[in-house]
């Protein structure tokens, strides 16, 4: 688990699987994207994202992330830099796909609304988006258009693509 | 919105593509002339809930509007398909148990004499195309919201689901902006699981046809029983009732669903006609509503669907009046135009018709499921659908024109005659290469992968499973549910069972005999678990292309008339059902491709006693095998003809009266013990079939086609085992019910042929002795079975 803060009481909160459990859903991305020609892409593991914005703290969030989101048993918390570091041609990629702001988030209203079932202040909204975090040789170009063809609709889906830590 | 009443039709047609409004130049003519005599111009709201209620999907103008007919050289006017076709044929079947059909938003059925079951089936394919899980999922929660709202709700226990995609390994060339089929299944099995599985309702019967016609317009058939006290199935709106509005809030999303159903698929789509479910939200919606119905606390209810409120409560006040105050609406988003809170298709959402007195009640009952409710207006006498938003007038409509205004236009349908060519082409292949080939076909494989993703045993009444046998991985037939859940009584062992059938390969043929296939299909499916076939009720869902061509509009009407044939012929009533029109779009060198006319029979029958129903695995060895049914050359749009190559051929002719007389004998003979098991014979005939059933009981068995029931005219050992004539069931039948099952047979299926065509043995190997007695084919069932495992893994990768 990952806790981004980000400005105007926005935070992100990153679940994603301890690395010691076989992720099916990593699994799946990566054979989904080697079939669009992304041969040189060797693993893929699969997080939670979530923006929640409003009047709750810090350590509120990482309350509610604890209780709430995350399973301590299967997934890992850990705190990482409020933005992915570039890296320059290495081989690690961070794929996040948000539905877009037009498009209902049903996962985002039920975990606003379990927030404030734990007394905890209601946030204004819950956004989510799920993480790909891909290691492999790929560009940019080719990723962004295998993503669209696999993992994100760009009828209803913001995929965002960068080059990142794993 | 600029002014309608002195544009041209040209600049009308401009408009309405502009605004995805799907109106023809009558309809806009009628507009016209409406307004002038009123002197005023519409408002945009107006126009639009014009457009969406005189929509396809709403109005189903192809069924209902006369047809100038040309079948070889004889030409007819048809008045009105629908009541021509379908509702002729349970008019004319007059079944007492028939409680509500094609009146509501399900049809209902009794179900002993305190219950009744309500059965709808819908697509949601263009949607699905744009967003497959969306698209998917919103389906989902449409249908069960259209049993949900039907007569004073109905508590949903079973989902079912049956797709048309393009090949999941098609490898030729797409238009821009097209989902790969295979995305297509992922997204759409997803959408559908998470829906089901999160409401928890069990998603336990359906099917999937694969054919690359279908890959830019998927089909995506969605179907809900739910169960309701027989009391609770009529309702009505009285003058002075609420309208209040319970579920999730009105947003921007899902703008133009009806009339973007109700047109060809382009690339110019629009987005906002796609949104994502929200499960839980439904969930609430049906605990509160259930328990506000079992208090009598509201006097109507229907859902929103296409068109949002102006749908919904057009309907529920067609025949007093509405006024409605938008300004009340619970939103989403607080700069929402008027007409986008009338039309939004915003999810979730039911509309009631409240008795003021019951008012408070109703919303604590809401409240105490976290379920948001508000009063937008009330229902009138007046006649007139008046919508205002802060004192302003958004919609002052007859509800007279609204409902009854829709200009009919004339359409003109040509039918050439099947093809009647012989079967030509292909190459001639073993019969052992061509039975693996067949039992690996995408058609007929197993489906495991889509399967296990949904929670079937959800509610804990599901007696027969999608997936049977001693690895619980064979092919069923049907499943059985004992709604024990819902009606709260263990005593009562009556359940009942769904099934259906489609063929788009016999409609290549011949779309007449199609859909007298898929009724029989659909009914010897749920015969063979233990359904009862003279208590079945159908369900029809036609998926056609453009009913604009003639050709089109020709075969649409044959498959009706088949519809009308063979539910008259089984004493079979039609209860509800759907048409989606338009599924054709531009592949990628821009040529119009329209899916094959595609006809979806649902069948719903009760289950006298749960206990009694059987499985289609063998259950040992030693065990005699009958065939029911005659086997008749009738390879045209077969599996076989497929596997070979080869082109034309007779399609499988029903003929319904012997095919009763069996199906009547045999659910007989389920109830009085003397199955081990059934299956029907339908993709690959008797050796697909007999296969199946011997690697899921993992028993082998050994047929000889010489005492198969037959034409005497065939004198291939092909024909005989892959044949796809109707009608035909094999069961299994213990030596010690052999004699009792023989003079059963004798005494009731007057003209069923039944014929011992082999046993069941030890060693899992299918063994086939041909016409001359000779031993022509012998594989290892182990080896069919992987063949059969394999096949939609391996194409997804």
């Amino acid at each position: 688990m990952s806790v981004r803060v980000q400005p105007s009481n926005t935070h992100l909160v990153e679940i994603r699987l301890r690395p010691e459990h076989a992720d099916a859903e990593g699994a799946a991305a990566l054979s989904l994207l080697r079939a669009q020609g992304l041969t040189s892409m060797i693993g893929a593991r699969v997080a939670r994202l979530y923006e929640i914005k409003g009047p709750i703290s810090a350590n509120q969030v990482l309350q509610a992330t604890k209780d709430l989101l995350c399973d301590a048993v299967t997934q890992e918390h850990r705190v990482v830099a409020p933005a992915p570091a570039p890296m320059n041609g290495a081989n690690f990629w961070r794929v996040e796909v948000w539905l877009k702001p037009t498009v209902t988030d049903p996962v985002g209203e039920t975990v606003r609304d379990a927030i404030a079932d734990m007394s905890l202040p209601r946030p204004e909204s819950v956004r989510c988006a799920l993480v790909y975090l891909l290691v492999g040789r790929a560009n940019k170009a080719s990723l962004e258009k295998a993503v669209s063809k696999t993992l994100a609709n760009p009828l209803i889906h913001r995929a965002v693509v960068s080059e990142a830590h794993p | 919105m600029s002014t309608v009443l002195d544009k041209s039709p040209k600049e009308l047609r401009a408009l309405g593509e502009a605004r995805h409004l799907s109106l023809n130049d009558a309809e806009w003519a009628a507009v016209q002339a409406h307004f002038k005599s009123i002197k005023r111009e519409p408002t945009l709201a107006e126009v639009e809930t014009i457009a969406q209620t005189w929509s396809e999907h709403c109005k189903h103008k192809t069924f209902t509007s006369p047809i100038r007919y040309t079948e070889g050289k004889k030409t007819r006017t048809i008045k009105n398909l629908f009541q021509e076709t379908i509702v002729a044929a349970t008019a004319a079947v007059k079944k007492p148990w028939c409680l509500s059909v094609f009146e509501d938003n399900a049809g209902v059925v009794a179900f002993g004499k305190k219950w009744a079951l309500a059965f709808k089936a819908e697509t949601h394919n263009h949607p699905s195309a744009l967003e497959p899980y969306g698209g998917a999922e919103t389906g989902v929660g449409g249908v069960v919201r259209d049993v949900l709202g039907c007569g004073l709700g109905a508590k949903p226990v079973l989902n079912t689901d049956v797709f048309c995609f393009g090949r999941p390994d098609y490898a030729g060339p797409l238009p821009e902006g097209a989902h790969h089929p295979a995305r297509t299944l992922r997204g759409v099995v997803a959408g559908v699981r998470d829906y089901g599985n999160r409401m928890g309702i069990p998603t336990a019967g359906g099917g999937i046809w694969f054919d690359d016609d279908y890959r830019l317009n998927p089909l995506v058939f969605v179907g809900t029983v739910g169960i309701l006290p027989q009391w609770a199935v009529s309702k009505k709106v009285t003058p002075g009732d609420l309208i209040v509005a319970v579920g999730g809030r009105t947003g921007r999303d899902g703008l133009h669903g009806a009339t973007f159903s109700s047109s060809n698929l382009g690339a110019d789509a629009p987005a906002s006609a796609v949104q994502i479910g929200h499960a839980i939200n439904e969930k609430r919606v049906l605990d509160a509503l259930l328990r506000a119905r079992d208090r009598k606390l509201y006097a109507s209810v229907t859902d929103c669907g296409a068109g949002g409120f102006s749908s919904a409560i057009g309907e529920l006040g067609a025949e007093c009046g509405a006024r409605v105050r938008l300004e009340d609406a619970k939103l989403k988003a607080s700069d929402l135009d008027s007409w986008e809170i009338w039309l939004s298709e915003s999810q979730e959402r039911m509309v009631l018709a409240v008795p003021p007195k019951n008012l408070k009640a109703l919303e604590a009952v809401f409240a105490a499921e976290g379920c948001e409710t508000s009063v937008i207006g009330e229902f009138t006498r007046d006649g007139r659908l008046l919508v205002t938003h802060h004192d302003n007038t958004v919609v002052d409509l007859d509800m007279k024109f609204l409902h009854n205004g829709l200009p009919r236009v004339e359409r003109t349908a040509i039918w050439n005659g099947p093809a009647t060519a012989k079967p030509a082409g292909g190459t001639e292949k073993k019969l052992a290469v061509a039975l693996r080939e067949a039992i690996g076909n995408l058609n007929v494989c197993s489906r495991e992968w889509v399967i296990r993703q949904y929670d079937h045993e959800v509610q804990g009444g599901t007696v027969i499973k999608p997936l049977q046998g001693v690895r619980h991985d064979g092919p069923g037939d049907a499943c059985v549910i004992w709604p024990h859940a819902a009606t709260g009584d263990m005593d009562d062992f009556t359940g009942f069972t769904v099934a259906h059938g489609l063929n788009p390969d016999y409609g290549r043929i011949d779309p007449y005999w199609m859909a007298m296939a898929c009724i029989d299909e659909a009914l010897r499916n749920l015969t063979c678990v233990g359904g009862d076939p003279s208590r079945a009720a159908l369900l029809d869902n036609f998926c056609w292309a453009s009913p604009e061509d003639p050709k089109q509009l020709g075969a649409l009407i044959r498959a009706a008339e088949g519809c009308r044939d063979a539910a008259k012929g089984f004493s079979a009533p039609f209860i509800s059902g759907k048409d989606s029109l338009y599924n054709q779009s531009k592949d990628e060198k821009g040529r119009e491709l329209p899916i094959p006319g595609t006809l979806l029979i649902s069948a719903i029958a009760p289950v006298p006693d749960v206990r009694k129903a059987v499985t289609m695995d063998f259950k040992g060895p030693g065990n005699s095998l009958y065939l029911i049914g005659r086997t008749n050359d009738e390879l045209g749009g077969s599996l076989y003809h497929r596997v070979l190559g080869r082109t034309g051929g007779e399609p499988p002719k029903v003929q319904p009266a012997s095919a009763l007389d069996g199906f009547k004998s045999l659910h007989a003979a389920i109830n009085r013990s003397m199955v081990l098991s059934a299956h029907d014979l339908s993709d690959g005939g008797l050796a697909v079939a007999a296969a199946e059933m011997g690697f899921t009981g993992e028993f082998g068995c050994l047929l000889d086609l010489d005492e198969m029931p037959r034409d005497p005219r065939i004198f291939s050992n092909e024909t005989l085992l892959f044949s796809e004539s109707p009608s035909r069931i094999l069961v299994e039948v213990a030596p010690e019910k052999e004699s009792a099952f023989l003079r059963h047979f004798g005494k009731g299926a007057k003209s069923a042929a039944v014929r011992r065509v082999g046993q069941t043995t030890a060693n899992p190997i299918l063994k086939v002795l041909g016409l001359d007695g000779s031993s022509i084919m012998e594989e290892p069932l182990r080896e069919l079975k992987d063949a059969w495992q394999k096949t939609l893994p391996a194409v997804l990768g």
